[in-house]
C-alpha cells in the first residue's frame, strides 16, 4: 500500500496562498483516482476470465451434437456467450468471448475439424459474419449500456446535488450549512466519519457525522479530504474517514461538487451579513433622520410656551398676583417637567438604540415601584381616577427600578394622552407561573388591530392627525426595558377599555431567587 | 450674632451658578461659588461652609473625588447635583460621604430643603440630638424604643424597629441600601437588597395610611431610603 499524502502539510503551506493550496487537492483527487483504478483492472480481468468460461461451457454442450448441427447454426449459438458478456460483464470481455467462440467454431466445428484451417468459401463466409456480428453486436450493446449506466449515475449525482443545494438555500447559519454538509456528504458516500472544519477555528470541528463503526485511533490513509474553495476565499474543507481508502470517480466528482456547493453556501451567508449591516445603518439612518424633525418638534412646543410665559411676565402687562399670572407660572413648570420627560425618553431611546442599555438589576417590589411612578406623575392625573392593585406581597423581581419605573410612566402617560379625562386608569399585577404579569388598563380608543404590534415600534402613532403629538419613542421604550428584563409586552383591545400587558420574570436569569433571610434574633 | 449660613457651590455651568447665586442670596444665604473641583476644595478649606452643593460632573476631577476628599478633614454636609439616570454615581458619591442629593433638574422647594434638613444634620452633631422624631402622625421614641401611631403603640419587631430606628435618626436625609443592610444586618448582608425590600413593605403595612401612596417612607429609586418627617 502506498503511503497517502500528508494532508497536515498543506495547513503550513497556507499562507503561502490558496492557488498552492488548490494544486495540491488536485494532486490528491488523482490519487483518490488512481487508487480505484487499480480495482478496476481487477475486476475486469476477473470477468474475461468468465468470458472464456461461458465460450468454454457453450462448446462442451455443442460438441455432441455436431453432427446433427450445419455450421451456420452453430455460429448463431456462439453468439450467445458474446452476448451475455457484453450485457453482463462488459465490452472487453465480450470481445475476449468473440475471439474464443472464433476460434472454438473454427476448431471444433469447421471441417476440417481439430484444425484452424477452413477448406469450403461457405464456411470462410461464416465464420467472417460471425465474427462481423460478435464484434459489432457486443460494441452496440455496451455502448447502449455504458450510455445507460452513465445516464443512471448522472441522475443519482444530479438528485444527490439537488437534494444538497435544496437544504443548503434553507440554512442561514454557518453552524447548520456544516451540519447539512456533513449530513449529506456521510448519506452519499460510505464513510466511517465525516467532519467539517470551518475557517478560522480550525481545531474543533463545525459538524461531525459519524458512523458507530468509528473508533480513534484510525489511519491516516483513511482520511480524504476536500477543501470549501469559492473564487474569493478558503472557507473550510470536508475530512472524510473511509473504510476502504477508495473512491470511484463519480463519487470524487460529487465530493467535489459538494465541497463547492458548501463554499459558497458559506460565502452567500457572509454576504448577508453584509448585506444586513448596509441595511441596517440604512434603516439607522433613516431612523435618526425621523428622530431629528421629530424631537425638534416636539421639544419646540413646551419651549415656546415657557419663552411665550416668561416673556409675557417680564413685559409687566400682567398684574402680579394675579390668577392669571399663577397660571403662566403653573404653565412654566408643567412644560418644563414635559422637556425633562422628553430629553429621558430621547437618552433611553438612544440607549437601547445603541445597545448601550446597562441594567442596575436589584431584587425589586412592583408595587413599590409602581407607587413611585404614580407618586412623580401626580399632577399629571390630577383628571383621572387612578386604581392601583398591585400586592406588596407578590415575588420580588431581579430589575432595574428606574427603568421598570419608566415603563409605568410611559405607560400611564400614554394612557392620560389617548384615554378622555375624568375616565379611570386601573394598574393590577398577577402571579402567573414564573412570571409577574401586569395591566394598565385605560378607557381610551382602541387601535386597529392590525396596528396593536406596531404602537410599540419607534415613531408609529396610530393617529396621525391627532392633535395629541408625541415622538412615539414611548411604548418603544418600554418595549426596549421589558425585552431587556427577559419579559413580553403587548397591547389589547377590550369592549370598554385598552390594556396595555407586560411580563417579568421571577427568577433572576441565572436562575436565582431572592435569597431568604437568616433567622434574625428577634 | 447669628450670620447667615454660607453655602458654597461646586458646578462648572455658569447658568446653574448665576441662577442659584441669585436665589439663594435672595433667600438670606451667603453663596461662594467654584466652577472646578480644584478651586472648590480650595474655597471649602478656607471659608468653612456650613452647606456645600457639588455637581459630580466637573471638568478637572471626579466628583466622588471631591466629597471623599472633603470627608477626610470635614463633616460638613455636602448635597450632590447629579442627572437623572447617574444612580450609580450618586451611591458611589452616598457611600464616600455625601449626604444628600438632587437630581436635575430641580424644582426650588426641593433645594431649600435639603438645606434645611442638612443645616439641621450639621447642628445635631454639634450637640443636642433628637430623640423623638414625628412623621406623618407617627412618633417615633428612639430612647424607649416605642412607635406611637396617635394614642395606639405600634407593635414591631425588633428587626423592624431597628429599621425604623436608623432611618428616623436620620430624618429626611437619603439613606443608601447599602448603608441600611449593613447597619441593620451587619456587613456580609450588605447586597442583599431584597430582605429590605421585605422589610420595607411590611414596615409600611404597619405605619402607612394608605400602603399604595406611602407618606412616611419614601423610595429613592436606585439608590434607597427616605424617612419624612412632618416638618
Amino acid at each position: 500500500m502506498q503511503p497517502i499524502l500528508q494532508i497536515n502539510t498543506i495547513q503550513k503551506f497556507l499562507p503561502l496562498g490558496l492557488i498552492r493550496y488548490s494544486k495540491l487537492c488536485d494532486t490528491i483527487h488523482e490519487y483518490n483516482h488512481m487508487k480505484s483504478f487499480k480495482s478496476h483492472t481487477i475486476t475486469i480481468v476477473g470477468n474475461m476470465l468468465l468470458a472464456l468460461v461461458m465460450a468454454a461451457g457453450v462448446t462442451l454442450i455443442l460438441m455432441p451434437l455436431s453432427d446433427y448441427l450445419g455450421a451456420q447454426i452453430v455460429a448463431l449459438v456462439y453468439i450467445l456467450p458474446v452476448l451475455l458478456s457484453v450485457y453482463f460483464l462488459g465490452l472487453f470481455p465480450a470481445i475476449v468471448a468473440a475471439i474464443a467462440s472464433f476460434l472454438c467454431l473454427n476448431y471444433f466445428f469447421i471441417p476440417p475439424t481439430l484444425s484452424l484451417l477452413v477448406h469450403q468459401a461457405q464456411d470462410l463466409l461464416t465464420l467472417l459474419v460471425f465474427l462481423i456480428v460478435a464484434v459489432f453486436t457486443s460494441q452496440l450493446i455496451a455502448k447502449a449500456r455504458q450510455g445507460m449506466k452513465l445516464a443512471k449515475q448522472r441522475e443519482w449525482e444530479a438528485t444527490s446535488i439537488y437534494q444538497l443545494i435544496l437544504s443548503l438555500s434553507g440554512a442561514n447559519n454557518l453552524e447548520s450549512i456544516a451540519h447539512i454538509l456533513a449530513q449529506h456528504t456521510f448519506k452519499t458516500i460510505p464513510s466511517l466519519r465525516v467532519e467539517i472544519l470551518l475557517q478560522p477555528n480550525f481545531e474543533t470541528p463545525a459538524a461531525v457525522v459519524e458512523n458507530r463503526k468509528f473508533r480513534l485511533p484510525f489511519e491516516e490513509k483513511h482520511l480524504i479530504k476536500y477543501p470549501l474553495l469559492t473564487s474569493r476565499s478558503y472557507k473550510g474543507e470536508i475530512k472524510i474517514w473511509v473504510d476502504h481508502p477508495v473512491v470511484s470517480g463519480e463519487e470524487d466528482r460529487l465530493l467535489s461538487m459538494y465541497a463547492n456547493q458548501g463554499a459558497l453556501a458559506l460565502e452567500r451567508i457572509d454576504f448577508f451579513a453584509v448585506e444586513t449591516r448596509a441595511h441596517i445603518l440604512e434603516e439607522t439612518d433613516q431612523v435618526k433622520s425621523t428622530l431629528l424633525s421629530s424631537v425638534s418638534h416636539e421639544l419646540r412646543s413646551p419651549l415656546a410656551v415657557i419663552k411665550a410665559s416668561v416673556s409675557s411676565l417680564r413685559s409687566g402687562m400682567i398684574e402680579w398676583d394675579s390668577d392669571a399670572h399663577l397660571d403662566l407660572l403653573s404653565s412654566i413648570e408643567e412644560e418644563t417637567d414635559h422637556l425633562n420627560f422628553l430629553v429621558g425618553n430621547l437618552l433611553d431611546m438612544s440607549r437601547i438604540e445603541a445597545g448601550a442599555l446597562t441594567l442596575h438589576k436589584k431584587w425589586n417590589s412592583l408595587a413599590e415601584i409602581a407607587n413611585e411612578a404614580l407618586r412623580r406623575m401626580q399632577k399629571l392625573l390630577e383628571d383621572f381616577t387612578v386604581e392601583i392593585n398591585i400586592s406588596m406581597d407578590l415575588p420580588l423581581v431581579f430589575s432595574d427600578f428606574v427603568l421598570l419605573e419608566q415603563v409605568f410612566t410611559n405607560l400611564i402617560s400614554n394612557s392620560v394622552k389617548y384615554a378622555p379625562s375624568g375616565t379611570h386608569i386601573f394598574l393590577s399585577a398577577t402571579h402567573e407561573g414564573d412570571y409577574i404579569h401586569t395591566l394598565v388598563t385605560n378607557q381610551g380608543p382602541g387601535v386597529p388591530e392590525e396596528d396593536l404590534d406596531r404602537i410599540f415600534e419607534k415613531f408609529h402613532q396610530v393617529n396621525k392627525n391627532d392633535r395629541i403629538m408625541s415622538t412615539g419613542l414611548g411604548l418603544s421604550i418600554c418595549k426596549g426595558v421589558v425585552s431587556a428584563h427577559f419579559g413580553k409586552i403587548w397591547a389589547e383591545n377590550r369592549s370598554d377599555a385598552f390594556v396595555f400587558h407586560f411580563t417579568l420574570p421571577t427568577k433572576s436569569e441565572d436562575n436565582r431567587l431572592p435569597a431568604s433571610e437568616k433567622v434574625l434574633n428577634e | 450674632m447669628n450670620k447667615d449660613p454660607l453655602i458654597l457651590i461646586i458646578d462648572d455651568e455658569p447658568q446653574i451658578l448665576r441662577a442659584l447665586k441669585t436665589i439663594l442670596t435672595a433667600r438670606h444665604y451667603q453663596v461662594e461659588l467654584a466652577n472646578t473641583g480644584e478651586q472648590g476644595l480650595a474655597l471649602a478649606a478656607t471659608t468653612s461652609p456650613n452647606v456645600i452643593i457639588l455637581d459630580l460632573s466637573l471638568p478637572d476631577m471626579d466628583g466622588t473625588q471631591v466629597c471623599e476628599q472633603i470627608r477626610s478633614w470635614t463633616q460638613v454636609p455636602i448635597i450632590i447635583l447629579s442627572v437623572r439616570d447617574g444612580e450609580t454615581d450618586k451611591v458611589a458619591a452616598l457611600d464616600k460621604g455625601a449626604d444628600d442629593f438632587l437630581t436635575k433638574p430641580f424644582g426650588i422647594d426641593e433645594l431649600m430643603a435639603r438645606i434645611r434638613v442638612a443645616l439641621r444634620h450639621s447642628e445635631k452633631t454639634i450637640g443636642n440630638v433628637t430623640s423623638v422624631i414625628h412623621a406623618g402622625g407617627l412618633e417615633i421614641d428612639l430612647v424607649h424604643y416605642r412607635v406611637m401611631h396617635g394614642n395606639e403603640e405600634l407593635h414591631l419587631t425588633a428587626t423592624e424597629f431597628k429599621l425604623l430606628a436608623y432611618l428616623a435618626s436620620n430624618a429626611d436625609k437619603v439613606l443608601t441600601h447599602k448603608s441600611i443592610l449593613i447597619h441593620v444586618w451587619g456587613n456580609e448582608d450588605a447586597d442583599h437588597v431584597e430582605y429590605l425590600r421585605v422589610y420595607i413593605g411590611g414596615l409600611r403595612k404597619k405605619i402607612e395610611t394608605d400602603i399604595n401612596h406611602p407618606q412616611i417612607i419614601r423610595t429613592e429609586p436606585g439608590i434607597g431610603y427616605r424617612l419624612v418627617t412632618s416638618e
